[in-house]
């Protein structure tokens, strides 16, 4: 596929009909370098198995209606489940706008700020970064005091309605978490409606020294709705990092996760799980940077895949010179529900380093069928025998989920989708 | 309550069961022994449904209708239950939650209403002890990890919350330290009624003294051979197979 492109007159009056904010000059700047890359094509290797041409066409189509931003009144009940399911304290964005309250909410040892509130713009190098920072109403930067003591857990709930017409919004996120200081964070994304809409993120965290995060990141938008994030970790020495991400709806959903291993004794744990069903294709791309040692990274990615869907991970671990002593390990398995699911797994490891240990493996396997027909004889139907292996094959990931107050909403959150897969979709 | 008349079955190409009879009424405990490789775990899990064997000719109906069309699931809620002689290991599947479903399976079928997770583990918890199985057995994956032992009375707690109908048990005495013998025979004895039939697949007299078999059978090369009564078991134990063929071929 060719660089398809976007009206550089729509785009340019889109940015310019913004509201006006210091991040005006970044914006332009940003769309400069947007207009001469582009989306990202196959023709790149990191995006060999993601087309874009639905999210391109989504662009096309909003910006020919004029860049339209939906009123967020329509939302108010999807908010509100969100709000009743997961204890957090929330901070919402309604189709890529900050709404009221969320930077008055006071949440002591917590800082909230606006982007625009920053001498500094925000940062467009990696692909979609730019385009996101052009097209960014604004973001949130939050910092987590050393004294920051959390009640609950805070919560980016993102959430988008394309009722009628195709919608696109940027997310824009950096948190800052301080010495010492323990954070736990939980991002969800949703969003309702039946026109075609895409959201792109670009979520920055850095974790200072001692400092840990529990991140819990929850992708349950609309079957019909697209997404690409970027999520950029920082961890200096000593911080811990318990990261699970979950990518359970979504028609095109692309998450580039890249974790920088910059203090020694870091430890960083990232896991993850994709459900797809008919019509979904669900990219991960995890890249680690070890850029000293000793340090420990572990990630183990599952997928259960059903209907006619395509699923991608690629696991990069890159053990930097000077990196001695690291620990870096990736895993990923696939269950493939139908004939029709397809997987592209690939594990990257390039080390310039010497005595690290690093270790990578891949697997792709079907339902057990003794196991499937041992349950079958004590009277479950296919269905739901269907729905307990794969229960128990994500259940190692839902397992390590770092924040045990939304055990039981994600657990029901997982077997809601599980339960359409193994009811409409393994034709 | 299960006729078996002249089937004929085969896995792949190769034919396993020729032409093999069986009528088991309501009440009964039949036996069936016979060599290694002769048939007896086709024949139990073509009854339970298993896809992979191809019946070519004969039927089996069971309660009057025929068996062979229905799914393993509907076999387990119309009363058949195998006890397999390798029971599957599910590793992340709960042991409780299988059996509340299978239980619940079979009551829905029944139009009952199901039984919720508070009384189930209360008769859970009564059937175990029954069976001197340790409660911590249910919170395991189904079977992961069991011991060749705890399998089998894994498959006798599963029979005994499910109280079927026609409970077939693949070798289940096999692999029993004493005590666990006693102990699957008395959850097999306390399930004898009237209204239910018992087929036990085994190589042993061992069992037949804790559970008295109305009928035994012997099976060769996929068909009966030979059919009597209790003393059919004991003259193998002194005989051997062979003698059973050679009166056979006489
Ligand atoms: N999947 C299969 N593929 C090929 N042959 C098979 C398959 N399953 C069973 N058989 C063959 O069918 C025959 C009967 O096997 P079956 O398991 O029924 O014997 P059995 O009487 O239960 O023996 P045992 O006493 O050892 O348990 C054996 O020769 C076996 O090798
Ligand atoms: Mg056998």
């Amino acid at each position: 596929m060719t660089a398809p492109a976007l009206s550089s007159e729509a785009l340019a009056d889109a940015v310019e009909n913004l509201p006006r904010s210091a991040l005006s000059a970044t914006r332009q700047a940003a769309l400069a370098q947007f207009l001469e890359r582009g989306f990202p094509t196959t023709r790149l290797e990191d995006w060999k198995y993601t087309d874009l041409g639905t999210i391109v066409d989504i662009s096309r189509r909003w910006l020919e209606n004029g860049a339209p931003v939906p009123a967020s009144a329509a939302m108010d009940d999807q908010i509100a489940e969100v709000r009743s399911s997961i204890d957090a304290d929330w901070l919402v964005l309604a189709n890529g706008r900050i709404m009221d309250g969320a930077l008055d909410a006071a949440i002591p040892g917590i800082t909230i700020k606006a982007l625009s509130e920053l001498p500094q713009g925000p940062n467009f190098e990696r692909p979609l970064a730019d385009l996101n920072a052009a097209l960014l109403s604004d973001g949130l930067h939050i910092s987590i005091g050393p004294g920051a003591e959390q009640e609950r857990p805070l919560g980016f709930l993102i959430i988008d309605s394309a009722e009628s017409d195709p919608g696109v919004s940027q997310i824009r996120i950096e948190i800052d978490v301080a010495a010492d200081a323990q954070a736990q964070l939980i991002e969800y994304h949703t969003s309702t409606g039946n026109a075609g809409h895409y959201s792109n993120s670009v979520i920055a965290c850095t974790l200072a020294e001692g400092a840990s995060a529990e991140y819990v990141r929850v992708q349950n938008r609309d079957l019909k709705h697209s997404q690409t994030q970027r999520t950029s970790m920082r961890l200096a020495a000593r911080s811990v990092l318990r990261y699970c991400g979950f990518d359970l709806g979504g028609q095109l959903i692309r998450n580039d996760l890249d974790i920088d291993i910059a203090g020694s004794e870091a430890d960083a744990s990232i896991n993850g799980l994709y459900v797809a069903g008919d019509g979904q294709h669900i990219d991960n791309h995890v890249r680690v940077d070890h850029r000293t040692g000793p340090a420990r990274s572990a990630q183990e990615y599952r997928g259960i895949l059903g209907g006619r869907c395509r699923c991608v991970w690629n696991g990069k671990a890159i053990v930097h010179k000077g990196a001695d002593g690291t620990d870096a390990k990736q895993a990923n398995h696939n269950l493939l529900l139908t004939e029709g699911a397809e997987i592209d797994a690939k594990p990257e490891l390039e080390i310039y380093a010497d005595d690290v240990k690093c270790s990578h493996g891949t697997t792709v396997g079907q339902l057990d069928e003794a196991a499937l027909f041992y349950l079958r004889t004590r009277g479950l139907d296919r269905k739901e025998a269907t729905r307990a292996l794969t229960r128990a094959f994500g259940a190692s990931i839902v397992s390590r989920l770092p924040i045990a107050s939304m055990s039981e909403s994600l657990a029901a959150m997982v077997e809601s989708r599980l339960r359409g897969l193994a009811n409409g979709e393994l034709s | 309550m299960l006729e078996i008349d002249d089937l004929y079955a085969s896995i792949g190409d190769t034919p396993i069961l020729n032409g093999l009879s069986l009528s088991i009424n309501a009440g009964e405990v039949h036996a069936i022994m016979g060599p290694n490789g002769s048939g007896k775990s086709t024949l139990a899990q073509i009854i339970a449904g298993h896809e992979d064997y191809v019946v070519t000719s004969g039927t089996v109906t069971y309660k009057g209708n025929d068996l062979l069309g229905l799914e393993p699931e509907q076999r387990a809620r119309e009363g058949i239950f195998l006890g397999f002689q390798y029971p599957v290991e599910i590793p992340g599947v709960n042991n409780a939650y299988l059996l509340k479903a299978a239980v619940n399976a079979g009551r829905i079928h029944r139009g009952q209403d199901e039984v919720d997770a508070f009384e189930f583990l209360k008769i859970a918890r009564e059937k175990m002890a029954q069976l001197g199985m340790d409660p911590k057995f249910l919170n395991r994956g189904v079977n992961e990890g069991f011991s060749g032992g705890e399998k089998k009375r894994n498959e006798i707690l599963q029979m005994a919350l499910l109280e079927p109908e026609l409970a077939i048990l693949d070798e289940t005495d096999s692999g029993l330290d004493i005590d666990a013998l006693k102990a699957v025979a008395e959850g097999i004895n306390s399930l004898r009624s009237p209204e239910r039939a018992i087929v036990l697949v085994t190589h042993y007299q061992r069992l037949l003294d804790y559970v008295e078999p109305d009928f035994v059978h012997v099976l060769s090369e996929g068909k009966i051979l030979r059919s009597g009564d209790k003393s059919l078991a004991m003259e193998l134990e002194d005989k051997g197979y062979d003698w059973v063929r050679e009166a056979a071929s006489a």
